[in-house]
């Protein structure tokens, strides 16, 4: 069968309206439907006796893929020749999906399912399952359970190869492994067994040439592959890399950061001073483009003392303005002991070029208050803390909102299921 | 997959800035650059006019 042959068909009457009915499947329908006045009819009766007929709501269901319709599916040409809907009932509500069969004369019978927009091509399996209720087995793959329901068909069109009926009901039971579905269908004592793979409707339209554009996918559907779950493992196995690396880093900056002490020295400061600002002996920052960290330990007691400093390159005039605050007061009250802020302050210069330095100092405080002993220590190459916090946060974030859009997604997919997952703030 | 990717080049891109920032001392502090200052500072420190001057102490305590 290619595009170009003629698909082998035969032309029928319908008993009860005379319209005709064309047969597809060669001798192998079992019942086929008249499109005109929903009769089911027996195909395998020569006088194709009347098994059934339904009223459909007015204007139907339309098939997306229309009966003939003929296009290169898996490999192979395939022809949809049925159409069914069928529908379970669930917290009040009633979800219908659609079901296309189609037919290969070499291939045989394949489905496609569509459910708001998400189509699954279905076949039967070519082997028994194992399962428990909890989960299957099939070719070695596990299953997760996603729900058992009632399933009845509400609409059938064109022929079947098996007896099919408005109002049947079978008890549909689904496992899912994304993109896989496995699921039983059973009716009386049997079990009939299809595997389903999540597939695109853009590829339905394109296979079998529909016009304009599949519809848009709504929600999530229960085998319906994350685009980021595969992403989400791997993601937190590069950010362990990378975290390693940060840590590494980290170790060698602490075992090869130079830490030298370049100045230090100790000085007073009377508040009723005329004239407070001095600059301090040159000090030399060898080496390369470093950062410079300066301490300043104020004898402060119940005292503050601000300094405004200026590190200043003797050669090039370049200079780098900070201002520090060293404040400490303690006392009891009926709280007991209390104390706020610290004698000791020390701050990180960044990326201060090699040279011959010196700082300029101004301290400040209150006229009342009495001599302030201070310290003022310089130390190039430290190791800079927080630069690691940073980096590790930024790795740490885009790994953390793919896995909770992961787990969105997943919620978002069991919450229609009969194990619902539950949310992050306790609810289901 | 293209996520993982996305995230792999994102990733090596920060270590290697961290990299590139320890080795240059990088750090968070705001210092005020000021360009050319002139030699004579050094005889005459107060005609220096540092921007944090004007800064608004705590004088507080409990």
């Amino acid at each position: 069968m290619s595009p170009e042959t003629p698909p082998q068909v035969q032309t029928l009457a319908c008993p009860h309206c005379g319209a005709p009915l064309t047969v597809r499947s060669m001798g192998r329908a079992v019942t086929i439907v008249c499109g005109h006045c929903h009769s089911i009819l027996d195909a395998k009766d020569p006088q194709l006796k009347i098994l059934q007929r339904f009223e459909a709501a007015t204007g139907g269901e339309s098939p997306a893929i229309p009966l003939g319709s003929r296009g290169k599916w898996r490999g192979a040409l395939y022809e949809a020749i049925g159409f069914q809907v069928r529908s379970m009932e669930a917290d009040g509500l009633t979800y219908s999906w659609r079901e296309y069969l189609l037919f290969n004369p070499y291939k045989g019978f394949r489905y496609l399912t569509e459910y708001n927009g998400h189509w699954n091509d279905c076949s039967v399996t070519t082997a028994l399952p194992e399962a428990d209720g909890i989960g299957a087995r099939y070719l070695g793959k596990k299953y997760k359970h996603f729900q058992t329901c009632t399933a009845h068909t509400t609409f059938v069109l064109g022929e079947f190869p098996w007896q099919v009926r408005v109002d049947d009901a079978v008890a549909v039971t689904d496992y899912v492994a994304p993109p896989y579905v496995l699921s039983s269908e059973m009716a009386g004592s049997e079990t009939t067994w299809t595997l389903g793979e999540y597939v695109h409707g853009a590829d339905i339209w394109k296979a079998f040439g529909l016009p304009g554009i599949a519809p848009t996918p709504m929600g999530v559907y229960e085998n319906q592959p994350s685009a980021l779950k595969a992403s989400a493992g791997q993601t937190w196995f590069a950010c362990a890399g990378l975290a390693t690396a940060i840590f590494v880093i980290f170790t060698l900056n602490q075992l090869f950061s130079q830490q030298e002490q370049v100045f230090r020295e100790a000085y007073s400061f009377s508040p009723s001073s005329t004239e407070a600002s001095f600059v301090t002996p040159e000090f030399e920052l060898k080496g390369r483009t470093s950062s410079v960290e300066v301490r300043t330990d104020a004898d402060v007691s119940n005292q503050w003392i601000y300094l405004n400093y200026a590190l200043i390159d003797a050669d090039t005039g370049q200079a780098y303005d900070f201002g520090r605050e060293v404040t400490y007061y303690t006392g009891v009250d009926s709280d007991g002991h209390w104390q706020e802020g610290s004698q000791h302050d020390r701050v990180t210069l960044p990326s201060i070029p090699p040279g011959r330095y010196y700082l300029r100092v101004e301290p400040e405080s209150d006229a009342s208050l009495g001599t302030i002993a201070y310290t003022v220590t310089v130390t190039r190459d430290v190791p800079v803390l927080g630069v690691y916090f940073l980096a590790l946060a930024a790795i740490l974030l885009p790994a953390l909102l793919i896995s909770w859009r992961t787990y969105n997604f997943e919620q978002m997919r069991w919450a229609q299921s009969d194990h619902p997952m539950k949310s992050v703030g306790g609810g289901e | 997959m293209i996520w993982n990717r996305l995230y792999l080049i994102y990733g090596i891109a920060v270590v290697l800035l961290l990299g590139a920032g320890a080795y240059r001392g990088w750090s968070f502090t705001s210092v005020n650059e000021v360009k050319n200052v002139p030699g004579s500072i050094r005889d005459n420190p107060g005609s220096y006019r540092a921007i944090y001057s004007s800064y608004h102490h705590y004088t507080g305590g409990k």
